[in-house]
């Protein structure tokens, strides 16, 4: 201390002070207007599985729109902003994730989900911060059932993606009555799925309906996500004499599944709900081996809407990598939610909530509208909503929608080793 | 039934790789190494990675097994031997392994499943029954290497040696085998028996970060039912357990199938806890 | 523990801070996690008064959580009752589980004893995903009550329950009681010679371990308001080991410090991202290598005998059943 105030009598020390107090005052000049210009920026905060491809691919969607609104100005003159926490698979860290989101990082909104459970397990603790938030991953119907049973706690909640379980088996029905039955002329199909609580709910509505349609359902078995061999199972279904094996997968090793389908040369297609083989690199990745099955997508790269293909291509620019559908609904949501909230004039929830009610948006998959209980609306006869879309895998891994008629891109083919 | 029969011996041989390991480096160095199914992953991961750099399949498969080997002779001499005085300290270092392991797994390759490809892609019928090739050879190629490593304990000085140790560590002491050194030669023998189940198990079963978790699980089963410190009792459980499992998979559903060999376990421990051959049987 | 006035100067110092924490820094996140530890801090006591005074380490204290977890689960959602019943209600029923899988293995040793107690987890884990129509499956039970609405109050209803469980079992460990347990770890056989009924205890430390254990998971229940299968996994219970030994083996209250400082780890360690586990697990591998008889009971003996030292005439270096724990650990 007392060397500097002895330097600073000298001529240069008094240059410098003199120096650093003018760099001072100019740096607070600058920094005050700047401080009111620059308003407090929206932050969407992201509760989602970090280590899984779901959870990178709805980050960088959100990435993307995020990028792109801000370009545009942002909203209401404030610029959007991303905040990532972890919720793995484990429902202790969701909903500590959505504490430190909602509590801690003080989010205006959240966007993300994957497990049903640790969705499940994270409503009441949205509720009780008051926070926004859009479902883009976890499809089980009981999320959005509270919405109905108690509007004023849980209205918060929305869901952007995937159409929920219900719908999907009810689509998976007019697959099978349609297309298995329909066009293939197969009646005996055997139905296979994890025994994940919403497959398990599933599977009795799918049964019910393909008996209807005129489907003979040989066989109904549930196996265990963790399941690496399935032998057993294919002999079952061997066995008992179907023709078409209709999966229901999500967790579940369908990598694995894919693989020992083709190794065992499995004298039946297969096809249904897959939520693994949605994944673009999910043929490459087993050497090829799922040439032939015929799985749902919510989005291809197909012109669904405007927006369809010029998405796909925007984020194999950045990433490399294609979609996997979580990516759909995040991207989507962040659109949505600005839109309700340029509308609402307001980040305030009950005001975005009312416009978020009102959303009537074109997004990837589809027009993407909310029913009663805020869940998505999936198509109808006159209705573009986010469909079911049957899409099969050929040579070199390419896909090819084929189910719904109206939407095919390719007729079927059946697996090489199968002679029909 | 003869599909079961076929299945059956092949869960039994990869089981019966894993449980040999795991039985031999307790045997031997009474270490309870939670990091055992880390090498059976990194065998399967070792194939992958090589393999996707162009490798030829078997060089990759060798080398892969090779570097896990060391890895494990590594962590025994690194990590496992400060910790010798307690058996729960062991315990927890290889499972920080473990963890670390699936961590570092999981941020270079990613939480998708990896294909590992077969040596043989072809489709066999045996008697009627269809068996994809790499399975038949997971059972041939894990049989003969069982044989060979016990041909090794049986005729070798080396195997002699881990004998001895097995038998009464201090005697062997007293009579001048390196119980260190072997303690690391086992690790290396552990770890590679592993790395080869991985190997072989990689083509048809899962390969993903978290693969390390269940075959530890099964295999400090197996080896208890069969005797800590015993390979023929190891193989023997390996085999009820493979079979059981398999059986209750055809008869019942795929559901079951852990909590029967769970259930089993737990029964055995109560009413014979040595094990079927005991805990201090030779090898 | 309460033989000196330090330790109990130490303990209200450190029930203090835990009191203080959540006013100074605020926020339900903060309150969160702390109340998240605070209830692993339970089950690790709880843990470590069995486990680490007989020396055999249950690899299956998540059957005993569980258990109070789908008991509050249960009685709060099936039959609406009230959530403070099911506090006492989740005891009774892990004991119970206690006593049931307790008979039959508490006479095997080490890594069987492990296993065995670890197959009883898994099984019921098994059951629970079985019987998914009753249990909920994978996505367990939703829509449990609070038991109190303000989380703070919650926080100092939880951390009020540690202190006493913690109490009371220090004073148990601390007791004639304690001595056999550690009589027991010792040389079972010898003791059985000597007269005691070595079958009683072990099952009854069994079942106070539990039955404390089982209160923690219904408590736990009521905070996150739902219970998953996840909590019968065999990671919850490698968990709660893992925190027992960096808190330090059969000190009762290391384990206390050990959750604490485990949980608030893995939350603080956010802001890695994708490495956060990564770095977990590294954290982990350095203090199990350099600390192996813990880090927190190993550093308060220190901090102590430094206080003693600085203070009066320097104190006998550590009390006689303390320098014992540490020692005897080595017994393998």
């Amino acid at each position: 201390m007392k060397e500097q105030a002895m330097s600073s009598i000298s001529g240069a020390g008094i240059k410098r002070s003199a120096f650093l107090a003018s760099l001072a005052c100019a740096a607070l000049g600058l920094a005050a207007p700047l401080a009111q210009a620059q308003p407090k920026p929206i932050r969407i905060g992201v509760p989602t599985a970090m280590q899984l491809q779901v959870g990178r691919d709805t980050q960088d969607s959100i990435k993307m729109a995020i990028d792109d609104i801000n370009a545009k100005g942002g909203v209401l003159g404030r610029k959007l902003e991303m905040v990532v926490a972890d919720e793995t698979e484990n429902p202790e860290t969701g909903i500590s994730a959505i504490k430190k989101l909602t509590a801690d990082e003080k989010v205006d909104v959240l966007i993300g989900g994957y497990t049903s459970g640790v969705t499940l397990a994270q409503l009441p603790h949205i509720s009780a911060a008051k926070t926004i938030y859009l479902g883009v991953g976890a499809a089980s119907p009981s999320i959005q059932a509270k919405v109905k049973t108690d509007y004023d706690n849980y209205k918060y909640v929305f869901r952007v993606g995937p159409l929920h379980a219900g719908h999907q088996a009810r689509q998976l029905t007019g697959f099978i009555s349609t297309f298995v039955k329909g066009e293939l002329g197969i009646s005996k199909i055997a139905i296979v799925g994890e025994n994940a609580k919403w497959v398990q709910d599933l599977v009795p509505l799918l049964k019910k309906g393909a008996t209807e349609a005129g489907a003979d359902v040989r066989a109904t078995e549930f196996f265990d996500a963790q399941t690496s061999d399935f032998s057993p199972l294919f002999s079952k279904i061997k066995e008992s004499g179907a023709q078409y094996l209709i999966v229901v997968l999500s967790h579940a090793s369908s990598d694995i599944f894919a693989k020992q389908w083709y190794d065992s040369r499995f004298p039946m297609p297969y096809g249904g709900i897959d939520v693994k083989s949605m994944d673009g690199d999910f043929c490459e990745r087993i050497g090829g081996k799922s040439v032939g099955e015929m799985a749902a997508n919510f989005a291809v790269r197909a012109p669904l809407t405007p927006k369809t293909i010029p998405f796909f291509d925007e984020f194999r620019k950045r990433t490399t990598r294609s979609p996997v559908y979580t990516a759909f609904g995040a991207n989507d949501a962040v659109y949505i939610y600005a839109d309700a909230v340029a509308r609402a004039k307001s980040t305030d929830p009950n005001a975005v909530i009312k416009e978020l009610e009102k959303t009537n948006y074109v997004g990837i998959p589809g027009i993407i509208q909310f029913d009663d209980t805020h869940d998505v609306k999936p198509a109808t006869e006159g209705y573009k909503g986010p469909a079911f879309l049957i899409a099969q895998w050929r040579d070199k891994c390419a896909r090819e929608v084929v189910y719904p008629k109206a939407m095919r891109t390719a007729e079927f083919k059946y697996p090489e080793w199968i002679k029909k | 039934m003869l599909e079961i029969l076929i299945i059956g011996a092949v869960s039994s041989a990869i089981y019966a790789m894993l449980a040999v390991g795991f039985t031999l480096i307790f045997g031997v160095a009474r270490i309870l190494n939670l990091a055992h199914g880390t090498f059976y992953a990194l065998g399967a991961y070792g194939a992958y990675f090589f393999t996707s750099l162009k490798l030829p399949l078997l060089p990759a498969a060798l080398l892969s097994i090779a570097l896990v080997a060391v890895f494990g002779i590594f962590v025994e001499r690194v990590l496992i031997r400060p910790m010798r005085h307690s058996q729960l300290a062991v315990l927890m270092i290889t499972l920080a392994v473990a963890l670390v392991v699936e961590q570092a797994l999981f941020l270079t390759f990613g939480s998708e499943y990896r294909n590992v490809p077969a040596f043989v892609d072809a489709k066999f019928t045996i008697g009627g029954v269809d068996v994809a090739g790499s399975r038949l050879l997971a059972l041939g190629v894990g049989s003969l290497v069982i044989a060979a490593l016990w041909l090794f304990i049986q005729r070798t000085r080396l195997g002699s040696a881990i004998l001895a140790i097995s038998q009464d560590p201090q005697a062997a002491q007293y009579m001048g085998i390196p119980s260190d050194r072997i303690f690391s030669v086992v690790m290396g023998l552990s770890a590679g028996l592993a790395a080869t189940a991985g190997v072989l198990a990689g083509p048809f079963l899962t390969v993903q970060p978290t693969m390390w978790l269940l075959p530890i699980v099964k295999a400090f089963a197996i080896v208890v039912v069969g005797g800590l410190g015993s390979i023929p009792g190891s193989i023997l459980a390996a085999l009820m357990l493979g079979y059981a499992e398999t059986i209750v998979g055809y008869a019942i559903s795929t559901s079951w199938t852990e909590i029967v060999s769970v259930l089993a376990t737990l029964l055995m421990l109560v009413f014979r806890p040595a094990g079927i051959f005991g805990r201090r049987a030779a090898f | 523990m309460f033989n000196k006035p330090i330790d109990l100067a130490g303990a209200v110092a450190f029930i203090a801070l835990m009191a203080v924490l959540p006013l100074v820094f605020g926020g339900n996140y903060l309150i969160g996690v702390l109340t998240v530890s605070v209830i692993y801090g339970i089950w690790a006591v709880t843990w470590d008064f069995m486990s680490g005074l007989t020396g055999r380490e249950n690899f299956g204290h998540s059957l005993f959580i569980g258990v109070g977890a789908y008991t509050a689960g249960f009685m709060n959602t099936s039959f609406g009752i009230n959530g403070w019943w099911s506090i006492p209600a989740a005891m009774v029923m892990a004991a119970l589980a206690a006593v049931l899988i307790g008979l039959p293995t508490l006479r095997l040793k080490g890594p069987y004893f492990a296993l065995a107690m670890l197959s009883g987890a898994v099984i019921m884990q098994r059951l629970m995903l079985i019987f998914w129509e009753q249990t909920g499956g994978e996505e367990g039970i939703n829509g449990l009550t609070p038991l109190i609405r303000s989380q703070l109050g919650f926080y100092y209803f939880a951390l009020a329950v540690l202190v006493a469980i913690t109490a009371l079992l220090l004073f148990v460990a601390r007791s004639h009681w304690g001595l056999i347990l550690r009589a027991i770890r010792g040389d079972e056989a010898t003791c059985q010679a000597a007269g005691i009924n070595v079958t009683y205890y072990k099952i009854a430390s069994l079942v106070i371990s539990a039955a404390f254990a089982g209160a923690g998971g219904a408590m736990y229940a009521h905070y996150q308001l739902q219970v998953s299968p996840q909590l019968f996994a065999v990671v919850t219970s490698i968990t709660i080991i893992t925190m027992v030994y960096v808190g330090g083996m059969a000190s009762i209250y290391g384990p206390v410090g050990g959750a604490i400082l485990l949980v608030l780890l893995t939350e603080l360690l956010r802001n890695f991202g994708e490495w956060r586990l990564m770095v977990y697990s590294c954290t982990l591998i350095l203090i199990l290598f350099f600390l192996p008889h813990g880090l927190v009971a190993p550093m308060w003996r220190r901090l102590r005998s430094a206080l003693q030292a600085g203070t009066s005439a320097p104190a006998p270096r550590a009390t006689l059943p303390l320098a014992a724990d540490g020692a005897a650990r080595e017994a393998e």
